[in-house]
């Protein structure tokens, strides 16, 4: 502006003086100055090498018009195109119809073009850099609290110093307390990539401290060697190091947890027919399998007639699946246990024998690919507790699992089913002296434990692949968790599962998922030495009746 | 004592002399080939299972011992005898290295490790066939039964046994090949695989090693140990009480029969070509378990004979109709526990008993 | 005790805060008759697994010819030492016929190689005849013992016992599920055998314990109540509140 504004000061003929005036955007060209518009700025994107283009992206982004981020995003993107015809800079969007361009600037939509008649203005990796810092400090005045958000974070990567001031207009318009303290660091790690006072840096590498993260390391790490702040910044790697590893052992023991509650799901069932009727049923697995495809076909017939029932799927299921899978299992103790009791290994094989027939009828009917199987709405997602990433779906099957277990203690203990099952276990022929119908409280049991396994699928199938082998790779675990957490005692199928599931969690960050499988499944083998009956055994002459 | 070969085992070891010199007679050139070639070796695999089972009712049908496991002896042996068969391939693999196995080039692997070394030569791979199976079985044997682990405690813990080696094995780190396991062999002892006069003599060593396999557990079960066996698989506690360190049975006793399925697995090998994780699967073990069942636990014979028929009818029924062939065998389970759980050799002899009631002495009958 | 076979003082033993046996004292003389009696839950079957290591007492001290520490010993060991159990169930080995029961429970080499190559010899067989005579079960010899009747089985058992020659049998009811004359003929057999084997019999059956015509130990809540001949213990006020007056 300086130099239009001395020009009157000289006495130029009027005509010299229009003509410089016309003449001026082209004079400032070389130098991409600082007058130019926003439109001009767009107009000479296309023009120039990777360094000019540099320029001119600074420039945009420094006019910080409110279009400027779209533009600068489409750039990103790949979908700015400058129009081969007349030049114009145009955003390009492909639709189902082909491909259509929009003015850069005005929105205009120009209608239908061909493949060839725009050329894409190219950027590469340092643009690249460059524009997302870019798109950063533009976004951070958005009235959108997300974008701000993102904006902050992107701000934060690049960390680049020229954002500074930006941050600064932003940070003192901020009113929401998270994107502040987002704004707040990505500010101190710009202010370490400037040579500030010392002590300006000091309160930068604290911020970073305290939000003490990968990224926040990430960002610190670099001035390690730095003679001004470099001990400030060791100290601050150090203590970030052990949050971080504070919230790693956090995150293992939420999935150990989580696998505990997978186990237990898919063990209680198990510790019902073997702990407590002393039934090794082989089919157990199976009978998750069935709940996972009752689980499954529920969802096909609510996509096909009721989809707004969707979020409901899993509720309406589960009840089936007790009943599907309860009903087999009661037809499996009727039809053969039954006739084996006192023969556990028999009991065995025949149980296999059924899990095989299983497994081929749901391969004959539902195929023998996986089946997809949805989430609904409120199982999707994730929840962010501090540095730990908490799935929907996996929360609700840990709350699921422990409220069977609790249902289930509930109901040994307090129904009246309950006291005649602890009955006839503990007493056949007094039990039936007492009038009780002993086979029916057999099947019943069997029944029971069939039920939960087929709650298990259906807490499984928002987890797993749902195919016909879902069951064997279940029953192995299972029957761990029964013999470490000892027969004949829910207690100990809980801690089974959830030691299990913890110890394999924690195994598996040095070892690698399977090694840690292995290991544990060696760990078991050798404490079965130890305390054959598990670790919740019956000790005493009751073990030997 | 009785005698070494009873009448049962008479008849069945003629039988099987018999099949072993008919089979590659018939098969061959001179005789018109009446009947194809590929029976030679799918009959040897037949009798390779045969031994198999003979190996699971020496430890179940005498002592009580329900591995879930043995497919582990089984595949250790035939991994055993798949490395040497790897080392033979030489220079003839598809990378070309002189030393490596194809996969380990692949894997980029610079040297052979050193639990590959030796394997070039047949006399170490034959002993490590037996050597391996037999320490594993004696290490696990030796925690479990000193411990007092026995009945289905013990089947479920041999069962996790046989899967974590299978999880172990398809690891490409534990160098043994992965998920594809060991494959394209071409010679065995200088003789090349897929020469017929090879197949007829693996084909004939199978056979000799079942007859060799039934006779020596013939002889156990028949020698005074033999009893001490009975004793402890029917009332544990008496044989403890009247002073036999039953651990020391338990574990001679498994040992010999890993021994057994680990020859097994060796000779199945080279006669279909290939071995991988899939044989440690649990399933698989199982599986060896229903055909000592079917053919009648505590027989020897009965097992050899029920791993063959069940082979046979998923080699037919997988070849017609694969969709039933799950069905099929898992019908069998249930049926053969529920209504023949002496299996078809002891119902055939309750059947023969009841027509001539006045024999006495039928001393290996086997409690369900 | 000097000259005593097997020593038991002060020993106790709790099963989950269940006091099984609580300070027991008892001793027996190489080629004594003893017979222990009690209410059930006294602690008798307890007793006889701490005596032949099946179960490890929690204090106590359990001596074997005043010199082998048997809490440090299994069931195998003691059986090798020379104490030789019947239980309360008969225990035979069904599918084997008498005489290899019998045969199975001679005296001799235990171990796997011995048994495996062994064979059985003359003084062997002359031993079964005997011991088959001496239990009456000569006819049956060829039987498979699950075919035996109930107290065969417990001739049997006994006989078993016998042909390990153990100083020590201790028995766990042997006339449960006995005819009267099967009884007697049961204590009968049981005198006989005393003098050149220790026997400690545990019986409910007053009847019985009478025909054996010994010391009699009895047993409460773990402990000895009483000890001496069974006029000695029948007089006892306080053996009458506990036992023999209900």
């Amino acid at each position: 502006m300086k130099i239009v504004l001395a020009l009157p000061l000289r006495p130029f003929p009027a005509a010299l003086l229009t003509a410089l005036v016309l003449m001026l955007p082209a004079l400032m060209l070389p130098s991409a100055g600082r007058a130019a518009g926003f439109e001009e700025l767009v107009a000479r994107l296309p023009e120039g090498s990777y360094s000019d283009r540099a320029e001119v992206i600074e420039a945009i982004a420094r006019t910080g018009d409110p279009r400027a981020a779209e533009v600068l995003g489409a750039l990103l993107e790949g979908s700015l195109h400058v129009r081969k015809a007349d030049g114009r800079v145009v955003i390009i969007e492909k639709t189902d119809a082909g491909t259509v361009a929009f003015d850069a600037l005005t929105g205009e939509a120009l209608g239908a073009v061909a493949g060839r008649s725009t050329e894409k203005i190219k950027v590469n990796n340092r643009l690249r850099g460059m524009l997302r810092s870019a798109i950063g400090a533009l976004s951070l005045m958005s009235p959108d609290r997300e974008t701000r958000l993102m904006a902050a974070q992107s701000v934060f990567a690049s960390g680049d110093p020229a954002n500074i001031e930006a941050l600064d207009a932003a940070l003192s318009a901020e009113s929401d307390r998270e994107v502040a303290t987002a704004l707040a660091e990505a500010r101190a790690v710009a202010i370490l990539n400037t040579d500030a006072p010392v002590e300006e840096k000091r309160a930068a590498v604290a911020i970073l401290r305290a939000r003490g993260d990968a990224a926040a390391q990430a960002a610190l790490a670099p001035h390690a060697s730095d003679p001004a702040i470099g001990n400030e910044v060791t100290a601050a790697l150090a203590e970030i190091e052990r949050v971080r590893q504070m919230w790693g052992v956090a995150q293992n023991v939420w999935y150990g947890l989580s696998l505990g509650s997978v186990l237990m799901l898919a063990a209680i069932g198990l510790a019902i027919t073997f702990g407590v009727m002393g039934v090794i049923n082989m089919a157990h697995g199976e009978l998750v399998m069935l709940g996972a495809y009752t689980t499954f076909a529920v969802q096909e017939a609510i996509r096909g007639a009721a989809p707004w029932l969707f979020d409901w799927s899993l509720l309406i299921a589960a009840p089936l699946a007790v009943l599907v899978a309860g009903g087999v299992g009661i037809a499996i103790e009727r039809g053969i246990v039954r006739h084996l009791y006192g023969r556990p290994l028999e009991t065995l094989l025949a149980t296999w024998g059924v899990s095989l027939i299983l497994q081929q009828a749901v391969r004959t009917i539902f195929g023998p690919n996986n089946r997809e199987v949805g989430n609904p709405s409120w199982m999707s997602g994730s929840l962010e507790i501090g540095q730990m990433t908490v799935t929907w779906s996996r929360l609700w099957i840990l709350i699921f699992a422990l409220c069977v277990f609790a249902a289930l203690l509930l109901v040994l203990r307090r129904s009246f089913f309950g006291l005649q099952m602890r009955a006839v276990t503990q007493n056949r022929p007094m039990a039936a002296e007492m009038g009780i119908d002993t086979g029916r409280i057999d099947a019943l049991t069997f029944g029971l434990g069939a039920g939960i396994a087929g709650l298990a699928g259906v807490a499984l199938s928002q987890i797993d692949n749902v195919s016909p082998n879902l069951g064997q790779s279940y029953i192995v675990d299972s029957f761990m968790v029964v013999v470490f957490g000892g027969a004949g005692n829910l207690w100990g199928a809980f801690a089974g599962a959830f030691g299990l599931g913890i110890v394999n969690k924690f195994l598996e960050p040095w070892t690698g998922a399977v090694l840690g499988k292995i290991l544990v499944l060696v760990f078991i083998i050798l404490f079965i030495q130890k305390r054959p009956r598990g670790l919740f055994a019956l000790r005493g002459r009751a073990v030997e009746a | 004592m009785a005698r070494l070969v009873d009448r049962r085992m008479g008849v069945f070891l003629a039988a099987l002399f018999v099949l072993t010199v008919a089979l590659p007679v018939a098969s061959s050139a001179a005789a018109g080939e009446l009947v194809p070639a590929y029976l030679v070796s799918l009959v040897g695999k037949y009798l390779c299972y045969a031994l198999l089972a003979v190996a699971l009712d020496l430890g179940w049908g005498f002592c009580g011992i329900l591995s879930l496991g043995h497919g582990a002896f089984f595949a250790l042996g035939g991994y055993a005898m798949g490395m040497y068969l790897m080392r033979q391939i030489g220079p003839r693999g598809v990378y070309g290295d002189p030393v490596l196995p194809d996969f380990m080039v692949f894997l980029n692997w610079q040297e052979l490790p050193w639990f590959w070394l030796g394997f070039d030569r047949f006399w170490f791979a034959a002993l490590m066939v037996m050597a391996v199976p037999g320490l594993l079985a004696f290490v696990f044997g030796w925690f479990a039964f000193r411990s007092r682990v026995s009945g289905v405690y013990l089947s479920i813990i041999t069962q996790a046994m046989t899967y974590a080696l299978m999880l172990a094995f398809f690891r490409n780190e534990m160098g043994f090949g992965g998920n594809n396991g060991l494959t394209d062999f071409k010679d065995i002892l200088g003789l090349d695989l897929t020469a017929a006069s090879t197949r007829t003599g693996l084909f004939v060593a199978s056979a000799v090693a079942l007859a060799a396999g039934l006779l020596v557990a013939r002889w156990i079960t028949a020698s005074r140990l033999g009893r001490v066996l009975v004793a402890i698989r029917d009332a544990e506690e008496r044989a403890r009480f009247l002073g036999y360190r039953v651990e020391h049975y338990k574990l001679f006793v498994f040992t010999v029969s890993a021994v057994m399925a680990g020859v097994a697995g060796a000779l199945y090998v080279p006669q279909v070509g290939i071995i991988n994780p899939g044989e440690f699967s649990p399933a698989n073990s199982i599986e060896i378990v229903i055909w000592v069942a079917l053919g009648g636990r505590g027989t020897l014979v009965g097992a050899a004979l029920g791993a063959m028929l069940v082979a046979l009818a998923k080699t037919l029924l997988t070849g017609w109709l694969p969709e039933l062939w799950l069905f099929a065998l898992g019908g069998l389970f249930v049926l053969v526990t529920l209504w023949l759980p002496r299996g078809v050799l002891g119902a055939l002899e309750d059947g023969l008993a009841q027509l001539r009631p006045a024999r006495t002495g039928a001393r290996e009958e086997v409690r369900a | 005790m000097s000259g005593s076979l097997l020593y038991l003082s002060g020993v106790g033993k709790s099963f989950d805060g269940f006091r099984a046996i609580d300070n027991l004292s008892l001793v027996v003389f190489p080629g004594e008759l003893r017979a222990v009696i009690g209410p059930n839950g006294a602690g008798k079957t307890t007793m006889m697994d701490i005596i032949t290591g099946k179960t490890r007492p929690d204090e106590g001290e359990v001596f074997w010819k005043e010199s082998v520490d048997l809490t440090r010993a299994d069931e195998v060991e003691t059986a090798r030492l020379g104490i030789g159990r019947k239980f309360q169930k008969p225990s035979v080995i069904e599918s084997l016929t008498v005489a290899e029961n019998l045969e199975l429970a001679l005296k001799g080499p235990r171990g796997v190689a011995a048994r495996l190559f062994g064979r059985r010899g003359e003084t062997e067989a002359r031993e079964i005849a005997r011991l088959l005579a001496l239990v009456r079960l000569e006819e049956a010899r060829d039987a498979p013992a699950g075919s035996l009747s109930h107290g065969q089985k417990q001739w049997l058992e006994i006989g078993m016992l016998l042909a390990q020659d153990p100083e020590l049998l201790l028995v766990d009811e042997p006339a449960a599920g006995m005819t009267d004359a099967e009884t007697m003929r049961t204590a009968e057999l049981l005198r006989e055998i005393a003098g050149r084997h220790a026997v400690v019999v545990v019986e409910h059956d007053m009847e019985f314990v009478r025909a054996l015509g010994c010391k009699v130990t009895v047993l409460h809540q773990g402990r000895v109540l009483a000890e001496g001949s069974l006029e000695h213990v029948s007089a006892n006020p306080e053996v009458i509140e506990v036992y023999l007056g209900r």
